[in-house]
């Protein structure tokens, strides 16, 4: 195959524009809050729908800041979050290398029961969590949560790993043991390092989880030092519908950065392409 | 040799998360109780979101705290959001706490289900005595009073004055506005560029069971699991009358009807629609969020053939029946229930306070300014709604009533067939 093609101009110029249609598309709404966020509440209930804030209001990020503990709730939620994220990682490396490379009973009952947790939904199974947490002593803490957290994001992020696990070629595994390496040495220094872009996607699939995750920190959590950023930043929806956009949405931007540098941190990481030519065929 | 630092801060940092962690206990966790030097303490979740009403809790709590230090009690500060789950959770895992705040529609459930403690022979006469009948009838089930009221929205019809003006009508004073007037005003103020009345049903539910009462509408009979439901003429005259005036008269903004209240604001105050009904509490917004110079005013009570009532769906305060301190707390509300408090909390929030002596002094402090005259004075139609005692109400609003009424509004289906999905739909 010549890989040295060019391509013509014009379908160049429509892939940019198809590009930046789509970056548009997944942008506009992140631009909006941001434009929200420096908008006064009488802008924000106008008619006008300008991107740029006709006056720019900084009170909507003080009144976030001061009103709803929102430096605690996110240091709540990076501890979580990153908990969340290692504890996951941690348990996922083994598993779904057992998961893909075992063959027998059990590793196809495993992989029935994963897709079974799957099946039900978090209400059903809230008061029954909830009671279990609460004899454990572990109900109204982080660390409760955390254990819920890696508990519902681990049948993900196994099916996901499985599939990296099956791309690693079995011969480099073979050539790693005839040069006499043990399976704890192949798998440390052969087969880890190659799944390294789909531990860093799970690793970003399990702190973007347990970041953005509401409904089982609503309920597992009662004390109000203790909240996440989803919980507090839900306090600017109140009663009968009303909603404190502007420091809603001041709050959502000043959630966002964190998740970004946690981004950036990890996509330097997401290469792919590490297994090309690893294997003459 | 980077890869083995990196691994080595990543397991440093969880374990030093997982420290953190482990240490860290909610305050909230051991539910209330008993302090070693004898004192009771209370635990007292509020929903409440302005942090003027906190502030108006907080003093009131104060207050008691000072004055009793053998009972204390302590605010847990929760949110509307996600209360019902949580709430459900508390209870059934028996962390529930010993005062819950919460509204009528919901908390009645909770109160069928044996969960909340009679308040009827804890609560004082005055403070029984300063709210009218009808609103205790929306927190009494089987003759037990489950929870105290305190604050409550009403639906009230809002004008720009100067487009009345323009169109040649006169603003509506007096004690009521009748149904026919405003259908009227709103002919006569739509032109090519504005409709004459905007009105957010995107959810309908709340509004048109809140409004039915005016024109004898109940929708139910009974109550807990024995509620037998009837879709007539009387229920269906809301739904009906705002259909007219959007596809009949034209003069209701059909687009309107697929908004929220609050998107619709944004075209009253654009001046693209003339009037405009929403719940009590946006006078508040308005006084803050209206263009300069815009002439707001809030009109007259809106009255069906029964008089302007609506049905009245509190916010409300119960004590858990499952606390060690029933008698406390319930002394607690009492205290809480003061004409101060509930004034403080129902500007905050602006919300009508359900005691007469709170609205007293709302009048008294805001001089009837800000539409507070017109919205005190709905207050005197509020009555207790049927619905609010039948078991299963709430997942039939969710999944029957919002949508077969948002397709009648959206003129996909007739009357008939509004009432005939209301009433297969039930139970």
């Amino acid at each position: 195959m010549n890989t040295n093609m060019k391509t013509p101009l014009p379908v160049t110029v429509l892939q940019y524009l198809a590009l930046g249609g789509f970056l548009l598309f997944l942008g506009f709404p992140v631009l909006w809050i941001v434009s929200a966020s420096f908008k006064s509440s009488a802008e924000l209930n106008s008619l006008s729908a300008n991107l740029i804030p006709n006056e720019w209001v900084f009170t909507n990020f003080t009144t976030a800041l001061e009103r709803q503990n929102l430096l605690s709730s996110a240091g709540n939620s990076f501890l979580v979050a990153v908990s969340t994220m290692v504890i996951a990682v941690i348990v996922t490396l083994p598993m779904s290398y057992a998961l893909a490379r075992l063959r027998g009973k059990l590793r196809a009952a495993g992989t029935v029961w994963i897709l079974a947790t799957q099946v039900f939904p978090q209400i059903l199974i809230i008061i029954p969590l909830f009671l279990v947490l609460r004899t454990l002593m572990l109900n109204d803490t982080l660390l409760g949560l955390i254990l819920v957290y890696v508990t519902f994001t681990l049948p993900f992020t196994l099916w996901m790993m499985q599939g990296y696990v099956a791309a690693v070629p079995r011969e480099l595994e073979d050539a790693g043991s005839m040069d006499g390496a043990s399976r704890f040495k192949v798998l440390v220094h052969i087969v880890f390092p190659l799944l390294r872009p789909g531990l860093m996607a799970t690793a970003m699939f399990t702190f973007v989880s347990a970041w953005n995750e509401f409904f089982l920190a609503l309920v597992l959590l009662q004390s109000p030092e203790l909240f996440t950023l989803p919980i507090t930043l839900r306090a600017f929806l109140g009663a009968e519908g009303q909603t404190q956009l502007g420091p809603l949405a001041a709050g959502a931007v000043l959630a966002t950065i964190p998740s970004l540098i946690v981004f950036s941190f990890l996509q330097k990481k997401l290469t792919g392409g590490m297994l090309a030519g690893a294997v003459k065929g | 040799m980077n890869s083995k630092k990196s691994i080595g801060a990543l397991a440093l940092l969880t374990a030093g998360a997982f420290a953190l962690t482990a240490c860290q206990q909610g305050s909230a966790s051991g539910g209330g109780g008993d302090s070693e030097d004898g004192a009771v303490t209370l635990q007292f979740q509020s929903l409440s979101d302005q942090p003027a009403t906190q502030e108006a809790i907080q003093a009131a709590v104060d207050s008691w705290n000072s004055d009793n230090p053998d009972v204390q009690v302590e605010i847990i500060q929760a949110g509307w959001d996600g209360a019902y789950d949580k709430l459900i959770t508390q209870f059934t895992g028996g962390t529930a706490p010993d005062i819950i705040h919460f509204e009528a529609a919901s908390i009645v459930a909770f109160a069928q289900d044996g969960y909340l403690a009679d308040l009827s022979e804890g609560l004082s006469e005055e403070t029984i005595a300063d709210i009218p009948e009808g609103i205790w009838d929306s927190v009494t089930v089987n003759d037990e009073i489950i929870a105290y009221p305190s604050t409550m929205q009403s639906y009230v019809a809002f004008a720009n004055a100067d487009l009345l003006e323009e169109a040649g009508v006169e603003v509506p004073t007096g004690d009521s506005m009748s149904w026919d007037q405003l259908a009227e005003i709103a002919e006569a103020t739509t032109t090519d560029d504005v409709y004459g009345l905007g009105w957010g049903l995107g959810s309908p539910a709340a509004t048109v069971m809140t409004l039915a009462p005016g024109f004898g509408g109940d929708f139910f009979s009974g109550s807990g699991d024995d509620v037998q439901i009837e879709v007539g003429d009387a229920e269906l005259e809301v739904p009906e009358r705002i259909h007219e005036m959007a596809y009949e008269d034209e003069s209701l903004d059909p687009v309107s009807l697929t908004q929220s209240g609050s998107d619709v604001l944004a075209s009253f105050y654009g001046g693209t629609v003339a009037m405009t009904v929403q719940g009590s509490f946006q006078a508040a917004n308005m006084a803050n969020d209206a263009p300069e110079g815009f002439n707001w005013v809030a009109l007259p009570p809106l009255e069906g053939s029964e008089g302007a009532l609506q049905a009245a769906n509190p916010q409300t305060y119960s004590v858990n029946i499952d606390s060690e301190h029933v008698e406390e707390a319930t002394a607690f509300l009492d205290f809480f229930a003061s004409g101060q408090t509930l004034a403080a909390i129902a500007q905050a929030d602006a919300l009508i306070p359900a005691s007469e002596s709170a609205r007293e002094v709302v009048a008294t402090e805001t001089g009837g300014e800000d539409g507070w005259e017109q919205i005190l004075a709905t207050a005197d139609g509020m009555v207790g709604a049927p619905f609010l005692q039948a078991n299963g109400y709430a997942e039939w609003k969710e999944t029957v009533l919002n949508p077969a009424l948002q397709q009648y509004l959206g003129d996909q289906i007739s009357s008939e067939e509004l009432a005939t999905q209301l009433t297969d739909g039930w139970g």
